[in-house]
């Protein structure tokens, strides 16, 4: 009796929920760290499951996270040679985009960069397919670019800004991103969307049986059809830069004044449908910061912890595209949060049983509460023959970290470790999981901010950090920085706030 | 005799083949070969649909009886399927893309093994030789008027003046395999009339049928790509001349828009997967490159 797909997911994201309330880190972080190998080697339960894949989900399950990493290389880091070539192969017209992109690629590099959060895959084989899909991609032409922006801004680039660079710094998955000055003298990023790819993607996920059999999920098919129309809303919100652009200005809004989080304005006149320009920001990147001392990689994941989830809490929104190369770090723990391409909105009805999870398992200590929360969400089912100390052994490695007081250190395999729990499909509590729709996006808090963290080897105090947060805490300041939130808190209006 | 246990499974389809397609692409060719940038042929080349057009040009070929029986009598595909097909995979590409040089030396190399290939069909108890131009050019014609169809049906179309110029390009293929000139098809007109003149020969015999179910459906592959797989049958089938389908007794619905898009949306994520194989993508730009430069003859860089 083999176990099916769309459990497994499920129960993945299952974990997920927890992790929304909390932080997660096993206690045994011996485990996590020990061997390097352990990566390859957990695999019975999840090497079982993806030989049961189709290759279009192997691919953007196992490959995403190495495409999410490379996505927004700079060209010319990759390489003078490389760079070379890719302008050889510029894109130079719409037609272009359609071979490139169309038959279903943009469509998996899209998926890929999604389940990058959602599942956590291992095989090289496939990782290196999505990451060569992406490589694929040339950029536009100079002129295909320009096309663009005079079709959406009515003007070529060289009237619409005082200066711009044809030079694109930056792939974006459907585009690409140039510099400018604007004609009041900002600098800004602009990223132009590939003509074309957004009707091109859209009639691909038209194709509903196909997307089935891809994910080839065998579970009850309302749950099928669920999740694909949660991926299909996504991806084609992510289609639409305004999207983007009232994102961006909704967290630029909430977190202004932020002492150590900082959100590039929109330059509203200059954003439309395919073209979204914002402040430009420097800083360092990803990778070159994790060459940065302890201690300021500590305050950066502090900042990047509370941007969530005072986000989540607060804003009712989680930013569900947290991979590398959307942060730049400026030392002291400030964070430039970049590109809201994949924001997911919920309602304080979707909301509510999340927090009352962490509440009940970690404050209140009253496990049977926590199941019926566990239960109201939708992710297990409430006729589960099961021990609420089952469910709870099952579910208490997500909230380790929020669980004591006291300093903890993320490590670097620890999401992957969380989701691989949950592919653990001897557990009883697999067979009565769910997915419902409106957590799917969570998972990538598991695979893309957790991942970050690990990356970061942080320490903190998580639990009283999350209790500054937690709206049914609302704990006094932790930390230094918990302290100048505070003043910044203070100063700010106050938002809406939750009813228990 | 029989011959079930006899066949080796279908797994590492994929990366034998991607690794046959790229060592056919030179890195720093000396010449353009006997096509070049500029020819169809490359063009026909680069589209997603070739898998199905080589599977369907398989199942034409194997329609002759005594280009059948040359094969099974002869080969080992059995054995080593995979190894049979990324060999033709190499000698294709070679041909296709490789400098003059290369492309020779391999068609020469067919040329000596074909000297070898002779026997009788048990079905129709005639003699027959590898190097008989005639079997030949059947192989030829079959492989380029299925290039040709199943662009058209799953692929990209090419024009009628494009079609002929392919047809017309591929003459030196066959030439190199040893067929006279004179004898090869250099149009669609000549192309479609010479298939006819062929048909009163052709039949399904078992050595056809067995071979092709195989094809068909390879034990060996990965989940995957057997999901895959289902969709390249299909189109190859679907693809086939109503007269071959009566001959192999298959029967496939028509092929609507809607599941043509299917099927090109399938040789996407195919074609992504082949991408993942290494090289294959460097082989594909430089073939792309060249192309770039071939249609822009003003040199875009000094």
């Amino acid at each position: 009796m083999k176990p099916h797909r769309g459990k497994i997911v499920a129960a993945a994201l299952i974990g997920v929920a927890g992790v929304v309330g909390a932080v997660v880190l096993r206690r045994q972080i011996g485990r996590l760290t020990a061997p390097a190998a352990g990566r390859h080697a957990v695999a019975p339960a999840a090497r079982l499951r993806l030989r049961r894949g189709l290759a279009a989900i192997q691919l953007v399950a196992r490959g995403g996270a190495r495409y999410a990493t490379n996505a927004p290389r700079l060209f010319a880091l990759a390489g003078e040679h490389r760079q070379r070539l890719r302008n050889d192969l510029a894109l130079q017209t719409a037609e272009d985009v359609t071979t490139t992109l169309g038959t279903m690629k943009g469509v998996l590099m899209k998926l890929g960069q999604m389940a990058s959060y959602v599942d956590d895959g291992l095989s090289p084989a496939v990782r290196r397919t999505l990451s060569r899909l992406q490589d694929s991609v040339p950029p536009m032409s100079p002129d295909l670019a320009a096309q663009v922006v005079r079709e959406e801004l009515g003007r070529p680039p060289e009237e619409a800004f005082a200066r711009w660079d044809p030079e694109p710094i930056a792939a974006a998955s459907i585009g690409q991103v140039h510099r400018a000055i604007t004609l009041d003298g900002r600098a800004v990023a602009v990223k132009v969307q590939y003509p074309g790819i957004a009707e091109t993607i859209t009639a691909d996920l038209g194709n509903v049986a196909l997307l089935r059999r891809m994910l080839r999920i065998t579970a009850p098919s309302q749950d099928v059809d669920a999740l694909l129309a949660e991926l299909r809303e996504r991806i084609v919100e992510e289609l639409d830069y305004r999207r983007e652009a009232d994102n961006q200005r909704l967290f630029a809004s909430y977190f202004d004044g932020h002492p150590t989080i900082t959100v590039p304005k929109i330059i509203d006149e200059l954003s439309t449908r395919r073209v979204v320009t914002s402040e430009l920001s420097d800083g360092t990147r990803f990778g070159e910061f994790t060459e940065w001392a302890q201690d300021e990689r500590d305050l950066a994941a502090e900042t990047i912890f509370r941007f969530v989830f005072r986000s989540l809490y607060e804003l009712r929104a989680f930013n569900g595209d947290p991979h590398p190369g959307n942060y730049l770090f400026h030392g002291a723990g400030k964070v430039t949060f970049l590109d809201f391409g994949l924001v997911k909105h919920f309602t304080d009805t979707e909301l509510q049983p999340l927090m009352q999870m962490a509440r009940y398992l970690c404050v209140d200590h009253d496990p049977e509460a926590f199941r019926k929360n566990l239960e109201k969400a939708g992710f297990l089912r409430p006729d589960a023959p099961l021990s609420t100390d089952e469910v709870i052994e099952h579910m208490a490695v997500f909230y380790d970290t929020v669980r004591e007081s006291r300093p903890m250190t993320m490590t670097g395999d620890y999401s992957s470790a969380v989701v691989r729990r949950f592919f653990d499909v001897r557990s009883p509590v697999t067979t009565y999981a769910q997915i419902p729709r409106s957590y799917v996006i969570l998972q990538r808090i598991n695979l893309g901010m957790f991942g970050l963290l690990g990356e970061l080897t942080a320490t903190a105090n998580w639990r009283a950090i999350a209790e500054e947060i937690w709206p049914f805490v609302l704990g006094p300041a932790s930390t230094p920085m918990g302290e100048s939130e505070a003043g910044w808190l203070a100063r700010r209006p106050a938002v809406r706030s939750w009813e228990f | 005799m029989t011959a079930a246990e006899q066949y080796g499974t279908a797994a590492g389809l994929i990366e034998r083949s991607a690794a046959a397609f790229v060592a056919g692409v030179p890195e720093d060719p000396a010449d353009d070969g006997f096509f070049g940038p500029a020819s169809v042929t490359w063009k026909m080349s680069s589209d997603i649909a070739g898998p199905v057009a080589g599977l369907r040009s398989l199942m034409v070929q194997a329609l002759h009886p005594l280009a059948m029986a040359g094969v099974d009598q002869h080969s080992d595909w059995r054995r080593d399927p995979v190894g049979r097909l990324a060999a033709t995979s190499t000698y294709v590409t070679t041909v296709s893309f490789g400098e003059r040089a290369a492309a020779e030396r391999v068609s020469e190399r067919v040329r000596r093994i074909h000297e070898h290939v002779r026997g009788t069909d048990p079905e129709t108890g005639r003699p027959y030789a590898a190097s008989d131009p005639a079997l030949l050019l059947w192989v030829h014609a079959a492989l380029v008027e299925s290039s040709l169809t199943v662009g058209r049906l799953f692929g990209m179309p090419l024009s009628p003046q494009d079609s002929d110029r392919y047809v017309a390009e591929m003459v030196v293929a066959a030439e190199l395999v040893g067929v006279p000139t004179e004898l090869v098809p250099s149009s669609v007109a000549e192309l479609d009339s010479y298939i006819a003149s062929v048909r009163p020969e052709l039949r399904c015999t078992l050595a056809a049928r067995e071979s092709m179910a195989y094809l068909l459906d390879p034990p060996g592959l990965d989940e995957d790509i057997a999901e895959i797989w289902q969709d390249v049958r299909y189109a190859a089938v679907a693809a086939l001349p109503e007269w071959a389908r009566e001959m192999y007794g298959y029967d496939v619905p028509p092929p609507t828009p809607t599941r043509r898009e299917e099927v090109r949306q399938v040789l996407g994520i195919l074609d992504a997967v082949y991408l993942g194989e290494p090289g294959v993508l460097e082989a594909r730009q430089r073939i792309a490159t060249r192309m770039r430069t071939a249609s822009a003859p003003t040199a875009r860089r000094a």
